[in-house]
């Protein structure tokens, strides 16, 4: 292809570039012009991240040539700032919280300056239209509506600047995700950097050769290396599991799902774009693939590992009291069988990042939520010692539990090690989709038992869970969704078994829940059931059964403190009662519309299950008086590190204008942990309170001082008292303690008390539980099969909330998933690895939410903390699946609830033949 | 994977000689490139890799206007997609073709995507556009059908033959038929007018043919006739998500109606035929009736009637009828 010399203003700068016209404009700014703040989510105009302005208009980047853009003025997010100054839009996206990750925001600023340039006053309907095209994963965007609507307005987001525990303070990191500055994974890598591309299997489960490489070497001058399982130092095997690593870096020879890798590309980008997939020469095989648990628990299936007899990983199994017993002897007992998808992560940043040799080190610089796992298995994998990898995130454009295994790390590694090159790498949005996990499909078969009081009596539970090629976060489900099973009640009886069975199906693992969700969606809706047939309110039903303190549970922990489900419902209950009342209102005179009102509930065990996980925080003090909070607890975009400032202020009583955040990079902060299991607030928070009183300990023993002595920092002077006397030191005359200029360092270690689960699994599996409730308001159109949620209300007992604007998203950001799960998200392996195959719900999708924080202060958490990101999501599938049934009749037993299916289980409730 | 050839063409002469040096070179892949989204989408995917691409924004002056006689509507193909739904005088005189419009893609996609390339829009079947599925008669002639016994539950089941059931995609093609326009072709040998019902064929023995159009061939506008049915008019439109999402069944419909009784109505039908569907049958049934729900479902039921299903797809038939009948009975109660 030509070359052509092209012409164009860029944030009203001209600009040449010498390209193929073909060549996208969103590779043009961000390669050629170094204008990263455009991002690129899908490549093909599904997810708007790309968003631009073109002559004044939303355009996506990634479909437009540059010929195109020949004599036409664009203008980026980095044109938004004038003067150093953030516009009044970004700044309102800051103050509302309208960003978590930030990896939409740019796309989603673009489309809203279109809005506004047109309608500087728009309407919510308006915000809806003109922000549709962009997709977030993780605000839920109400906050990004609120923002955009609050231009043009005199109220102002309720916005602190006070950095104390429970103020609004905005993300101390924000400021870079509104100006596109932020680096995300795919943002940076050093100039002379070659780009890798891995190859794979096309096959859901297939044998394979390679060919003679040579020709392809001939035919591409500009392909350095070819890696195979054969390149791999170490051991070509990964996985959460210390016990359980099954998954290779390189399929050797044998492929055990589609979008496996089976060797990797290593050249300059323009050769790696070029060659085609097929140009590889690979002999398959192809073997019968084994699709769906059904398929590998037949007798006659394929044994896909070694270790797995009948293809099952493991199983897991609590059981308490006599569950025959109790069933038999209840008044009532139901049974039913749900299914679940596979769903997918959905964040918006693809996998990306790039690794360089320093020496006798390695660096990887990417896109992850656990850099000292990464550390660890990337070392096994390259053969190195622990200490000579060095892990440095990129900022996290989403998460939620798909960037806890590893992905590009040992590719981008090993082949910067052998070439003594950087390597660079981004997965496409079909590569991402289709390599990486998923959420576990679930086939559940459950019975419940209750008296005619309303008094739960048993519950029987048995999970299947799809856990795909490989291991990943299988055995949690083993672990942790038996505790889970029976939901946050009181249930004298039960019995919960699971299996996580190996198929030839995308890997599952670790998603927003670990498993407690589908079992929700089971739960939930029989306890729905139960309510009906004993004629008594789901609510109350729910309320009567919750779990209080001094309840045990299960699992025959006793739970002494911070048990908010009870206050949650009473927070819930007026609205529910009004929502109700309007319901019935409206479907007196409604034609085709039904509405309805459900409820949820979940709980959620935060930390690792009966597990051991630590985090280490640390605190210095340097010579000129600056505070430097060294935090591991890596922020995936839901705001621990604003959470960690707002920690180390308020326990040290310094301002944030002195404390700088040090994060994430494996050489220079301690081991906080991964950020997954909603563990980030309770467990590092837990550890930073106990480095803060460390540091403050020091500082007294330094003055001399007793308890209770007081400190206050004032440039390098530190003044300490103690009420009588006044001390005065200047730090610059103290002798450094820490290699990183620290006169003193305080550190602190939490792991929560846990113990081990018996073979009943009895035990203490989690320190401490969070508990939410919700409530939604639907609305069915009982002939065309289509649900609209019209209101979402999320109660939460978070303990305390350190930031209550974070704590909001959170919830948004989950209900915004829940939403997805229950009517529109299915992943199908090898047929929907794209964003618009695959739906997420859009700015349209998601409905006003009204949100509660309950703080039922949690005596081992920081300021009495618990957890949020995952508790946010459990209750709204059950919840809207419920109202669901309030509104029509209509038990969906498997999700989505697409049109298609709902009319089927309309036309089964017997009830809408006639109006047909 | 890239084409070697990029052209811009800015001027009619300039595109009569690029048609001229296609005619000597006829088994050339060439492509128009207007808004691109969905060019480039199947360029990058590997589904289609045009030898030269002639970027014809450039003809904007000459096919990118909307304009008005007493008897018609004109829409240049170059007119962009946002443009033609947010005109006034559509909005308010031809509220399908807006709907139809405003219901498909995403903003952006609508500010960038032409009407001539809307129509002309690929289907979104997986086997077709995944090169990785060897077997897609639309993209490989011959090579049969993986969707039949695959994930179908977005194909068609109108229209459909043994060898294809892919779902035409589009939104405003439904309008278009419903509304019996006509389109204006411009090839080397000057301009034809077709009626746009004529312009996509079903897939019969040969899915890789979509449309009429011959090699070199241009879309450069639409004449969309005034009647009494056009201000009586409506896209509906029934997707898995509230926005940005294709049609599982959607529903183009227009109607005169008079004292009560329907003089003339329009059926067309998207998400459930492998092109833009007219329900001719349907709509002789309520001719002469009373805009009832009676009627209404008993025209649903003939629109459907010739279906043929998938196990995938097999609910496409009951949520077609419910969505017709839901469509007639909006029509009917619309103010005008």
């Amino acid at each position: 292809m030509t070359q052509q010399s092209i012409r164009f203003t860029v944030n009203d700068t001209p600009a040449e570039v010498s390209v193929d016209p073909l060549r996208r404009l969103a590779d043009v700014l961000r390669e050629d012009l170094g204008l990263t703040g455009t991002k690129i989510g899908c490549n093909a105009g599904d997810c708007g991240a790309c968003t631009v302005l073109v002559d004044g208009r939303q355009s996506c980047a990634c479909l437009v040539p540059i010929g195109q853009a020949a004599g036409h003025a664009i203008v980026t997010v980095e044109g938004l700032v004038a003067k150093g100054q953030l516009s009044q839009l970004q700044q309102a996206f800051q103050d509302h919280g309208a960003a978590q990750c930030g990896i939409c925001t740019p796309g989603m600023l673009m489309a809203a300056s279109d809005l506004l340039a047109q309608t500087p006053s728009p309407s919510e309907q308006d915000v809806l239209d003109a922000l549709g095209g962009v997709l977030c994963r993780c605000t839920g965007y109400r906050k990004i509506v609120d923002a955009v609507l609050s231009l043009g307005k005199t109220t102002a987001a309720p916005v602190s600047r006070n950095a104390v525990v429970g103020a609004r303070l905005p993300k101390v990191d924000g400021l870079a995700k509104m100006t596109g500055a932020e680096r995300y994974g795919a943002d940076s890598w050093p100039a002379d950097s070659l780009v890798l591309r891995a190859i794979r299997s096309p096959h859901h489960h297939a044998r394979f050769g390679f060919g003679d490489f040579a020709a392809l070497f001939a035919a591409h001058p500009g392909l350095v290396k070819i890696l195979t399982a054969a390149d791999i130092p170490g051991q070509n095997v990964f996985g959460i599991y210390p016990t359980g690593k099954d998954q290779p870096v390189f399929a050797e020879g044998y492929a055990r799902f589609r979008g496996e890798a089976i060797c990797a590309l290593v050249g300059d980008a323009a050769t790696i774009a070029a060659i085609r997939d097929d140009e590889v020469p690979v002999e398959w095989e192809t073997l019968s693939p084994l699709q769906g648990v059904e398929a590998a628990l037949s007798p006659h299936a394929a044994q896909l590992h070694e270790t797995a007899k009948g293809n099952v990983l493991i199983e897991g199994r609590l059981a308490r009291g006599d569950v025959d017993a109790a069933i038999t002897k209840a008044d009532i007992r139901l049974s039913d069988n749900f299914q679940t998808s596979f769903v997918e992560h959905a964040y918006i940043e693809p996998e990306a990042g790039y690794a360089r040799r320093v020496g006798d080190r390695l660096e990887i610089f990417a896109t992850t939520q656990t850099p000292y796992m990464d550390r660890d298995e990337v070392a096994l994998i390259m053969g190195l010692r622990q200490e000579q990898i060095r892990i440095i995130p990129s900022a996290v454009g989403g998460g939620f539990g798909g960037k806890l295994d590893l992905s590009l790390q040992p590719m981008i590694g090993v082949a910067a090690w052998l070439l003594n090159r950087p390597v660079r790498c981004t997965y496409s949005r079909p590569e991402s989709m289709a390599s990486t996990t998923k959420r576990h499909p679930a086939s559940i078969a459950i019975t419940v038992a209750a008296t005619k009081e309303g008094r739960l009596s048993a519950v029987r539970f048995h999970g299947d869970y799809n856990t795909g090629a490989y291991a990943s976060w299988g055995p949690t489900v083993a672990n942790r969704v038996p505790v889970h099973a029976m939901g946050p009640y009181h249930v004298p009886a039960v019995y919960c078994t699971t299996r996580a069975i190996y198929t030839n199906d995308t890997p599952a693992g670790a998603f927003r829940g670990f498993g407690v969700p589908q079992a929700a969606i089971a739960l939930e809706t029989m306890l729905d059931d139960l309510a009906e047939k004993l004629d008594l309110c789901p609510f109350e039903f729910r309320y009567l059964n919750a779990l209080d303190k001094g309840s045990v549970t299960a699992s025959g922990q006793r739970l002494d403190a911070s048990v908010g489900l009870r206050a949650c419902l009473d927070a819930l209950r007026p609205q529910w009662e009004r929502l109700r009342l309007e319901a019935a209102d409206f479907n007196e005179t409604s034609r085709h519309l039904r509405r309805g009102v459900g409820v949820g509930c979940g709980w959620y065990g935060i930390g690792n299950t009966s597990l051991p996980n630590p985090s280490i925080m640390r605190i210095g003090l340097k010579r000129d008086g600056c505070i430097t909070l060294y935090s591991g607890a890596l922020d995936i975009g839901q705001g621990s590190n604003t959470i960690m400032m707002q920690i180390c202020a308020d326990a040290l009583g310094v301002p944030l204008s002195i404390i700088d955040l040090v994060t994430g990079d494996t050489d220079l902060t301690p081991d906080a942990g991964k950020t997954s299991a909603s563990r980030q607030t309770f467990v590092s928070g837990a550890a930073l309170r106990l480095a803060a009183d460390d540091l403050r300990g020091q500082i007294l023993r330094l003055a001399n001082v007793g308890e209770p002595g007081r400190f206050a920092l004032d440039g390098r002077t530190l003044r300490v008292s103690d009420g009588v006397t006044d001390q005065v030191i200047d730090l610059a005359r103290l002798p450094a303690a820490g290699e990183n200029g620290d006169v003193l360092v305080g550190e602190g270690r939490f792991d929560p008390p846990t113990t081990p689960l018996d073979a009943d699994g009895q035990g203490i599996p989690y320190a401490t539980y969070s508990f939410s409730a919700q409530l939604a308001l639907v609305e069915v159109d009982i002939e065309l099969g289509t649900t609209k949620v019209l209101r979402i209300a999320a109660a939460a007992d978070v303990g305390k909330a350190i930031n209550p604007t974070q704590v909001e998203g959170q919830l948004h950001g989950g209900v915004a998933q829940g939403l997805g799960l229950a009517l529109m998200e299915e992943y199908i392996p090898g047929r929907t690895e794209n964003l618009h195959d695959y739906l997420i719900p859009t700015i349209g999708d998601v409905p006003p939410i009204d949100t509660y924080i309950i703080e039922d202060e949690e005596p081992l958490g920081p300021f009495g903390a618990k957890g949020i990101g995952e508790p946010a999501l459990v209750p709204t599938a059950p919840a809207i699946l419920n109202a669901i049934r309030h509104a029509t009749g209509a038990r969906v037993t498997r999700v989505p609830a697409t049109p298609d299916r709902l009319r089927a289980a309309l036309r089964a409730t017997g009830r809408y033949e006639a109006a047909k | 994977m890239y084409p070697f050839g990029y052209q811009r063409i800015d001027t009619p002469q300039a595109l009569k000689a690029a048609q001229q040096r296609q005619r000597g070179e006829a088994d050339k892949a060439v492509s128009y490139l207007a808004g691109g989204t969905t060019l480039l989408d199947l360029m990058k995917l590997g589904t289609l890799a045009p030898a030269e691409i002639l970027d014809i924004n450039g003809l904007a002056h000459d096919y990118g206007d909307i304009s008005w006689a007493d008897d018609e509507l004109r829409l240049g193909a170059l007119v962009r997609m946002s443009a033609a739904a947010d005109h006034p005088r559509i909005r308010s005189d031809f509220p399908v073709i807006a709907q139809s419009l405003d219901l498909a893609a995403s903003p952006q996609i609508r500010n960038m995507a032409s009407l001539g390339g809307n129509v002309l829009q690929r289907t979104r079947c997986n086997y077709f556009r995944q090169t990785g599925w060897t077997a897609c008669n639309k993209r490989q002639p011959g090579s049969g059908c993986a969707a039949m016994e695959g994930v179908n539950r977005k194909h068609a089941i109108l229209g459909v033959s043994d060898h294809c059931i892919a779902a035409y995609p589009g939104d405003f093609g439904q309008a278009l038929v419903a509304l019996e326009a006509r389109v204006d072709i411009l090839g080397f040998h000057g301009t034809r007018t077709l009626p746009f019902h004529q312009l996509h064929l079903a897939p019969g023995s040969e899915p890789e043919r979509e449309t009429v159009l011959l090699p070199g061939e241009l879309i450069t506008g639409f004449h969309v006739p005034i009647g009494p049915w056009t201000r009586r008019s409506l896209y509906l439109k029934i997707r898995d998500r509230e926005s940005y999402e294709f049609a599982l069944v959607s529903a183009a419909v227009a109607m005169h109606l008079d004292d009560n009784v329907i003089r003339d109505v329009r059926i067309a039908l998207g998400g459930v035929a492998t092109k833009p569907w007219r329900a001719h049958e349907a709509e002789q049934q309520l001719i002469g009736r009373r805009p009832d729900l009676p009627a209404f479902e008993a025209a649903s039921k003939v629109a459907f009637a010739a279906a043929v299903t998938r196990p995938g797809n097999r609910y496409k038939v009951d949520l077609g009828q419910q969505t017709l009948t839901r469509a007639l009975l909006q029509l009917a109660e619309m103010e005008v």
